[in-house]
């Protein structure tokens, strides 16, 4: 099974300049953080589903699916239970069920959904090297930006050095799913303490990898592969912007929030 | 062609590399990793270091390219020289272009998404304009075999072309020497012949290199061997000197290679390259040992195994695997119809190629995985219908990275972990903990941080963990990677032992020393199937099987059959030749 998201598919999407895939990822957190209504959300949800309609990014989804459902519903539930406002529509203990609350919490999963799609999105279509140039190129000194992107390419070996813990810990006897929520986290101490030390391990070994080819001899290292900035990169940023000045409009005129649907 | 002067240094220099007294000792600890080592090695030399865990290889090789002190703490003396310049003071990343380092781990020095971008990946970063990056790339990967790959994904190739690709990025800055720090040690046979292949048109080349490793075999065509022990230099020396010292080697941690120390073990004074050299300075020595044309499997002088199991092969069938297939999701068939049966008191080897199912065939045994089609029975009954706890107290999984299970404070804690888990009460965990842990030497490390073990330890640690649930099963994937022969051979005299007590075993392993030595029954995997189950004379006989699966006999499996017999070890070869002579 592929440990990383990217899909190589050469698709327009796939063929920007990093500079303009990187203000796309920041575009689409900024339009989801400006709107709180589940209908505000809507257009920058219409664009990410053409877009991943557009560079078959699936998959990526799909594997992600649970993740998706998981976010969304234990948001929607917990909000329920913290945002007290509004008439109440049934009585459930703890539970404050209103339109209200059920508005503001499915709103607040959507959110969280979109940004989990913004960046499925990006990892899908954008490779490591793109992703350090195009911040690169936003003036993100290139260790710090190197170091973002690196972080991407190691999270899915560590989840799957996780899972080899979880199978070893399973082998011992160990049952993850015994007890209430709280000792259900605390049962994974035996899989969190190796697959933190096994991350420091790494990181010193890629560190000492990093630095024997050179990284650091210069704060700004060349690039072997050439991005020209094409018609399509100067539309796509056209559009990114249009679409930032349309959710912070939603925010502004007080149709992104709420309100309307008390 | 221009491909090989593309790859050497631009100024080459006499002397590669000089150490002048080099001292290392790491911070906190009570004695130097190194001690004084002082030595030369000219340009376009390849000098061999060997020596047993601790011994200060990878702290030298680290020194050479200022890893230490520029990494790791500590107190450091002495001087380098690369190239007639003195390393002083220099940064890591200011010693990259004239050090290349390759590394165990080559999965930790893959940076990038496609191949042309990892060999551009460190002249990047020293500021190389495209153009010169361009003319570069093609030669480096042409040196290692890799031309055409330049599009894939890294994280696509084989073990051995990934590690190829490291050498191809170092290559490419065109260094003074190139340091390959036991650059095979996580791949099959495959991987290991296609990088030492690469290291000798290195050589040829007129590279400078120095290559640590700890299979003797791989270093003969060294110009230099290279002993350390506890931090100084034990030998050194051209190779047939150095191999001939068997008792020093082994004093040492190091495998002697079989050849040598088979005809030392004959009275030979002789240094053997090859198989056919060693066979020749033996019908040299012994004429009446020439070959004859046997039957290797009538031919009653065929030396007998060592006595199976006392406790084995009752004949009835522990576990079974009947008609199993798999896929993962999505993808294609990783095992086609297996079947197998494992008699209490077995002792198996499975062998095959990286992705030839092994270590998925294991997981199907232990229950982390369902077969898609088929069965496993366990003792009589449907493992689909157990739980992989259940059947951990049947068949026990030992994972090829002892770090994929530690997490407790003390030995004593993560042993106790299993037994805890199954609700066992104190004073059995107790005394459960007691055997485990003298079963595996490690009785008065029972208060220690398990982090702080050695790899070897660490991996007897994680056998004690398993074993303390008194399996009849013990699978072990890859139980002797990344240990010294030192540690290979005590980790190996543990898992005979226990297999010598009734318990079953099976090794997934691509060392067909540990195969010849250890196991009774080979079974061969390729592409999911299931291509040979027999004893171990017999696997070694099948020379088509053996090459089409990459997979050799221990050399000097191959030197007794051109005697017309089949030795498994150095000494059953040594007795059947001198009974003959």
């Amino acid at each position: 099974m592929p440990i990383y998201l990217y899909i190589d598919r050469g698709t327009f999407v796939h063929r920007l300049h990093p500079t303009v895939k990187v203000f796309a990822l920041f575009v689409m957190f900024w339009s989801v953080y400006w709107v709180d209504n589940p209908l505000a959300l809507a257009p920058v949800g219409l664009v990410m589903l053409w877009i991943a309609q557009l560079t078959d990014s699936w998959p990526n989804f799909y594997r992600l699916r649970w993740l998706f459902a998981i976010l969304v519903f234990t948001t929607t539930i917990a909000w329920m239970v913290f945002y007290r406002r509004g008439a109440v529509l049934v009585n459930v203990p703890i539970f404050h069920v209103s339109r209200l609350s059920l508005v503001f919490g499915v709103g607040r999963g959507i959110k969280l959904a979109e940004l989990l799609a913004a960046s499925v999105l990006f990892l899908s279509t954008t490779k490591i090297e793109e992703f350090t140039y195009g911040l690169q190129r936003m003036r993100v000194p290139y260790r710090v930006g190197f170091a973002i992107s690196l972080s991407f390419r190691l999270v899915p070996l560590f989840i799957d050095s996780a899972v080899t813990i979880v199978d070893a810990q399973r082998l011992r006897g160990y049952d993850f799913n015994q007890g209430g929520p709280l000792e259900r986290v605390r049962r994974y101490v035996p899989v969190v303490i190796p697959v933190f030390m096994g991350a420091l391990r790494k990181a010193n070994n890629m560190a000492m990898a990093l630095e024997a080819r050179g990284f650091g001899f210069s704060h700004e290292p060349t690039t072997f592969i050439e991005y020209p900035v094409k018609g399509v990169d100067i539309g796509a940023f056209a559009f990114l912007i249009a679409l930032g000045t349309l959710n912070f409009m939603l925010y502004w005129t007080g149709l992104g929030g709420i309100g309307p649907l008390k | 062609m221009k491909t090989e002067a593309q790859i050497l240094p631009v100024n080459p220099a006499a002397h590669a590399v000089r150490v002048e007294g080099v001292t290392f000792t790491y911070h906190g600890a009570e004695r130097p990793a190194l001690r004084a080592v002082s030595f030369v090695q000219s340009a376009g030399e390849m000098i061999g270091v060997m020596g047993a865990s601790g011994a200060g290889k990878s702290t030298l090789a680290k020194c050479l390219n200022r890893i230490i002190p520029e990494f790791e703490d500590g107190d450091f003396r002495g001087a380098i020289h690369i190239a007639g310049e003195p390393l002083g003071h220099l940064r890591v990343c200011d010693v990259a272009p004239k050090v290349g380092m390759v590394f165990q781990d080559f999965e930790s020095q893959l940076f990038s998404t496609n191949v042309a971008h990892e060999v551009a990946f460190a002249m990047e970063q020293v500021g190389m304009d495209r153009a010169e990056m361009d003319r570069r790339i093609i030669p480096a990967l042409e040196a290692v075999g890799l031309r055409g790959f330049e599009h894939r994904d890294p994280m696509s190739l084989s073990g051995g072309e990934k590690q190829r690709l490291a050498i191809a990025s170092v290559l490419a800055l065109r260094p003074s020497l190139i340091v390959l720090d036991e650059p095979t040690t996580d791949l099959d046979p495959e991987g290991r012949v296609e990088v030492f292949e690469l290291i000798a048109r290195l050589r040829a080349q007129g590279l400078s290199l120095i290559v640590i490793e700890h299979e003797s075999e791989e270093l003969r065509a060294a110009d230099r061997i290279m002993v350390l022990r506890e931090g100084g230099i034990a030998a050194a020396g051209p190779p047939a000197e150095v191999f001939a010292r068997t008792d020093l080697l082994m004093g040492c941690g190091v495998r002697p290679p079989g050849l040598g120390h088979a005809l030392r073990l004959l009275g030979i004074d002789a240094h053997a390259e090859s198989v056919e050299m060693a066979y020749q300075a033996i019908v040299r020595a012994y004429p009446r040992l020439a070959a004859t044309s046997v039957d290797i499997v009538a031919d009653p002088r065929a030396p007998e195994r060592p006595a199976a199991a006392e406790n084995a092969s009752s004949g009835a069938a522990f576990m079974a695997i009947e008609n199993v297939s798999f896929s993962y999701p999505g993808g294609p068939r990783v095992l086609n119809s297996i079947d197998l049966r494992v008699e209490a008191g077995d002792f198996l080897a499975i062998v095959g190629q990286n992705g030839s199912g092994k270590t998925t065939l294991a997981k199907q045994i232990v229950g982390l995985l369902q077969p898609a089609t088929g069965r496993v029975i366990i003792e009589g009954k449907d493992r689909a219908q157990m739980r992989p706890a259940e059947s951990a107290r049947e068949v026990a999984y030992v994972f090829q990275n002892p770090d994929h299970q530690i997490f407790a404070a003390t030995v004593e804690d993560e042993v106790a972990f299993g037994p805890r888990n199954f609700g066992l009460a104190d004073d059995e965990i107790a005394r459960r903990c007691d055997e485990a842990l003298e079963a595996v030497g490690l009785q008065n490390e029972r208060g220690s941080d398990p982090f702080l073990l050695s790899k070897g330890e660490r991996q007897r640690l994680a056998v004690a963990s398993v074993l303390v649930l008194r399996p009849r099963m013990l699978i072990l994937d890859e139980p002797t990677t990344g240990l010294d022969h030192r540690e290979q051979v005590r980790m190996m005299a543990l898992v005979q032992g226990l297999n010598r007590a009734g318990i079953a075993i099976a090794i997934i392993t691509h060392t067909p020393w540990l195969v010849a030595e250890y196991a009774r029954r080979v079974v061969l995997l390729r592409k999911g199937a299931k291509i040979f189950d027999g004893g171990v004379r017999e696997f070694f006989m099948q020379d088509e099987l053996l090459r089409s699966s990459s997979f050799r006999a221990p050399e000097i499996t191959e030197l007794s059959r051109r005697f017309g017999t089949l030795a498994l070890t150095t000494d059953e070869f040594v007795v059947w030749a001198k009974g003959r002579a």
